[in-house]
């Protein structure tokens, strides 16, 4: 198995600063692999690691084998999707996209050929002599996953690529990069803070937080079982039970998640425990109730048809106990 | 209370102003043409082109008129150099004292040209510098770096640091991303920057008395014509040429400038 990306024991420090600190990683070849964090996590830092604007304080990166982290970054095998998408405004939508194959020495008629192809692969066919300003946020884009496509990279790296576009056009482009992806074979490493981007489009998900990868899996394995209360949480929010939650129901004392979409109501008594509902979120497909047991406050989604109890009732909540995730970490 | 019509007073205070400023560039228009020679008669006595051609066959306003265009030329390409450089620097890398720099850089021109022209003066006199055309150009070069870096700064600000990484990321080197991307970016500004520097040099009166030898470029050489009560026309002639070749470049540069907003970074 070769890997596409590796980081062997990898910081880097901005003064006192540790941005990232001691990142071992391999990122197999073929991959779509997501870096998911919240900001000042790390996650670009390594991105950029990658990609040679940054220089690691101490570690090695090795880009398919190859010790990458003394090259600049023209000289890497990979090629970035920007987060503003940094087109060159003063450039033809072509000019842009042969960019990479202009400063490489590609004769002219080649690299419009090579350009003209690449934009009909991202649907801009036609769009070649436009200026990027004259262009939509999600055609702008597409320029650039073209113009760093082109270049025929061994991994391409995308920084927050969904972030500035809405949410309907964020849905069709998830699945359109997850077929590109597909089709193409090349390894995708992108950023995000979107835990629903990088569930929905990965198959490797790398939960950063300080510094440091806190759980890295499949994106079932970092949903369903978060190792620690972090992941837990910033993960599709779920809720995060202290260990003396755990011994009120006659289980070893350890911290545990349980997602509120496992939880459902029944009669008082009937489930696993009681609690007080205390309040009630209308959130479209489900109703979120906040339900108090003891000192522990849960959400449990219930279906928006379903009758709701009024606030301050007695409620039971049941679960199948392989939901209880336990955790081996606070 | 607004109306929406200027008032008769407003709009003759308007003109008034008008006049002021550019009545006393059409007199020397006029006296162009003028067909008396000693004194500036007013009204003329008569109409004449001759002094066109008296101008034309004066081998001194061609000398003065060379060497003007020398140097304005040559200080607006060092200006241009040092002028772009300083700019990539202040608005490109992080290094201390950066702050004082680009405030070091524009005070030549806050500084009065008299304090100019004394230091430099001094300065070429302690170098053991003979004064020439050389020196001239350099000080003449103070002055017009200020105009090009602060154009090219404006713009350089403009520029997205992502843009430069896009370019070294596709491949590039720092002379391609500097010759695709950066220059491209920048080049009205530069265009402009240049214009101006060339008319402020070429104009340029006081800083040259202090730092000429025996040379007399175009500005100097109309204040020592003016002494002598003869053909006294030629000056105006000579001084026509000199708001056209000043004026042109000012206009230029106007233009180039207004029409940049929709470069780089605009498309946000």
């Amino acid at each position: 198995m070769s890997f596409a990306v590796e980081f062997d024991r990898v910081a880097r420090h901005f003064g006192q600063v540790r941005a990232v600190d001691d990142v071992s990683l391999q990122i197999a070849e073929g991959s779509f692999f997501a870096m998911l964090g919240p900001s000042g996590s790390g996650k670009t830092t390594c991105l950029r690691l990658i990609s040679g604007f940054e220089r690691p304080t101490a570690g090695q990166v090795r880009i398919f084998g190859d010790r990458a982290d003394t090259l600049p970054p023209n000289r890497r095998p990979v090629n970035t999707v920007f987060q503003d998408y940094a087109l060159f405004p003063h450039l033809s939508v072509r000019d842009n996209v042969a960019y990479g194959l202009m400063v490489r020495g590609q004769n002219k008629a080649s690299r419009r050929d090579a350009a003209e192809n690449m934009l009909t692969l991202v649907k801009l066919d036609g769009y070649g002599d436009r200026k990027p300003a004259q262009l939509s946020g999600g055609q702008r884009q597409r320029v650039a996953l073209a113009r760093a496509l082109v270049n025929k990279p061994k991994v391409l790296l995308l920084d927050e690529p969904l972030g500035a576009l809405d949410l309907k056009l964020r849905e069709a482009m998830q699945d359109e990069l997850k077929a590109l992806q597909k089709s193409l074979g090349i390894t995708f490493v992108f950023v995000t803070h979107d835990q629903g981007e990088a569930l929905s489009m990965a198959d490797t998900v790398a939960v950063f937080n300080d510094g440091k990868i806190v759980q890295l899996g499949t994106p079932e394995d970092i949903y369903q079982r978060p190792r620690t209360r972090f992941v837990a949480d910033f993960v599709g929010s779920a809720n995060v039970l202290p260990p003396e939650f755990c011994s009120s129901l006659d289980l070893a004392r350890s911290w545990a998640s349980l997602r509120a979409e496992a939880i459902s109501l029944t009669a008082p008594g009937r489930g696993q425990v009681d609690g007080t509902l205390t309040g009630t979120r209308y959130l479209g497909a489900v109703n979120r109730l906040s339900v108090r047991v003891g000192k522990t406050e849960l959400s449990a989604d219930i279906p928006a048809h379903a009758p709701v109890p009024a606030p301050g009732a007695t409620v039971g909540l049941t679960w199948d106990a392989r939901a209880l995730h336990r955790m081996e970490e606070g | 209370m607004h109306s929406d019509r200027a008032s008769l007073l407003l709009k003759s205070a308007a003109f008034a102003g008008l006049l002021f400023l550019h009545l006393p560039i059409l007199l020397i228009f006029v006296y162009a043409f003028t067909t008396e020679d000693r004194t500036y008669q007013w009204p003329p006595p008569g109409l004449t082109l001759k002094w066109f051609a008296v101008t034309w066959n004066r081998p001194d306003v061609w000398e003065a008129m060379a060497l003007s265009v020398r140097v304005a030329s040559i200080s607006t390409a060092i200006a241009l150099v040092l002028g772009t450089l300083c700019a990539a620097a202040v608005s490109r890398a992080k290094f201390f004292g950066r702050e004082a720099v680009s405030l070091l850089v524009i005070l030549p021109i806050a500084l009065p040209g008299i304090i100019t022209g004394i230091s430099l003066r001094s300065a070429f006199n302690i170098g053991g510098i003979p004064f020439s055309t050389l020196t001239i150009i350099l000080g003449h070069a103070t002055f017009c770096i200020v105009v090009v870096y602060n154009n090219a700064v404006a713009r350089f600000r403009r520029i997205s640091g992502s843009m430069l990484e896009a370019s070294s990321d596709l491949g590039a080197n720092g002379f391609q991303t500097f010759w695709h991307v950066v220059l491209p970016n920048i080049g009205t500004a530069l265009l402009a920057g240049g214009m101006l520097a060339f008319a402020l040099s070429f104009d340029e009166v006081i800083v040259t008395t202090f730092t000429a030898g025996q040379q007399a470029t175009l500005p100097i050489w109309m204040l020592e014509e003016l002494v002598r009560p003869r053909q006294r026309p030629v000056t105006n002639v000579v001084a026509m040429i000199v708001v056209l070749v000043t004026f042109l470049p000012i206009l230029g540069a106007y233009y180039l400038t207004r029409g940049g907003t929709e470069t780089a970074g605009g498309s946000k």
